[in-house]
């Protein structure tokens, strides 16, 4: 079976956000014939990523399902929208990075789900550098 | 900074390491089986064993990525599973009798690192198990007396096959660059993979 065809974008896709600052941005899902879309979450978020277990938080959490509301069509355009913390800031070094994401996680019939991911940064920490041997 | 200077390409944001945790652990990466065995097989002797089995292999040879393969058609074999990790040096399984209490004829008990457990409790857990009737899957360094399930190894034709997936451009790191990692840690992918980690940095750095 087709898997959807997931639209995520942000409204400023190209942006380096700073604290503070609203990040917005829609979706939209084309699930092909016969593959129901049951439910969308939509969660803006930061994780670590290394060598180490990763860490997660999510900051904001939008979940949008049939069971809350009759007749809905994920093939319109949803907004979501939500201001940016003071902290975690992105940051990129060598054993352990901070990555933030918005994700979405489209639930379909028979227990299959699809995820998309976009990455933006949160601030403006310098990048450590790997000490050469 | 300008207005300007805020702006900036998407693909310039970091590249992420594709030896990073996230993309090597087990259930991250699909356990590549031998070509002869798959893991709906697997499950069927292990059903024929009464559920009972042991997956043995060394260090980072791929026995909790096979476990995290297995666990999906376990399920669909109508098993309930219940999974308990056990660290260096966890000699017990005080930490887990919560998880443990509620195993029944329909559970496959699987415990990852069983050789951690001294041998008294192992005993024990065995004895529990035949008393519940439930199933028990364990990994082991060497074989601990449990029916045979499979033997994990790696060779250079799956570690290549991990590198393929998790660096299929091979433009930073190679099949050289796995070559020497393997041999440094006595095929032990697991930290392979780690060292490859590092590579990743300094060469993405430079």
């Amino acid at each position: 079976m087709n898997a959807p065809l997931v639209t995520l974008t942000l409204h400023d896709s190209r942006r380096i956000y700073q604290p503070g600052e609203t990040l917005s941005g829609q979706y939209h899902i084309d699930a092909p014939e016969g593959s129901e879309t049951h439910a969308v979450e939509v969660s803006v978020l930061w994780h670590t990523e290394g060598k180490g277990d990763e860490d997660i938080a999510v900051h904001y959490f939008d979940r949008v399902s049939h069971d809350d509301r009759m007749g809905l069509d994920f093939r319109q355009p949803r907004v979501f929208s939500t201001v940016l913390p003071n902290s975690p800031l992105s940051y990129e070094g060598v054993l352990v990075k901070i990555r933030w994401c918005v994700r979405l996680r489209v639930f379909m019939a028979r227990g299959r789900q699809t995820v998309e991911e976009r990455l933006f940064q949160l601030g403006e920490v310098p990048p450590a550098r790997a000490i050469l041997p | 900074m300008s207005a300007a200077d805020k702006w900036r390409p998407a693909e310039t944001l970091p590249r992420t390491n594709p030896f990073s945790t996230r993309f090597i652990q087990p259930g991250a990466l699909p356990f590549l089986f031998p070509a002869d065995v798959n893991a709906s097989q697997l499950v069927a002797r292990l059903a024929q064993q009464e559920w009972w089995g042991e997956i043995i292999g060394p260090h980072g040879s791929g026995k909790s990525t096979l476990l995290a393969s297995l666990t999906p058609e376990l399920c669909r074999a109508n098993r309930r599973v219940v999974q308990i990790t056990l660290h260096d040096g966890e000699r017990t399984l005080r930490a887990h009798n919560a998880a443990i209490a509620g195993i029944d004829s329909q559970t496959v008990l699987i415990v990852d690192g069983y050789e951690q457990l001294w041998i008294w409790n192992r005993y024990l857990l065995r004895r529990f198990c035949r008393k519940r009737r439930s199933g028990l899957l364990v990994t082991a360094h060497s074989g601990a007396g449990l029916p045979a399930l499979f033997e994990t190894r790696v060779d250079r034709r799956t570690a290549s096959a991990v590198l393929a997936r998790l660096c299929p451009d091979g433009d930073v790191v190679n099949q050289s660059d796995l070559d020497r990692a393997l041999a440094a840690h006595g095929q032990d992918l697991r930290e392979a993979l780690f060292e490859l980690y590092d590579l990743y940095e300094q060469r993405h750095t430079k």
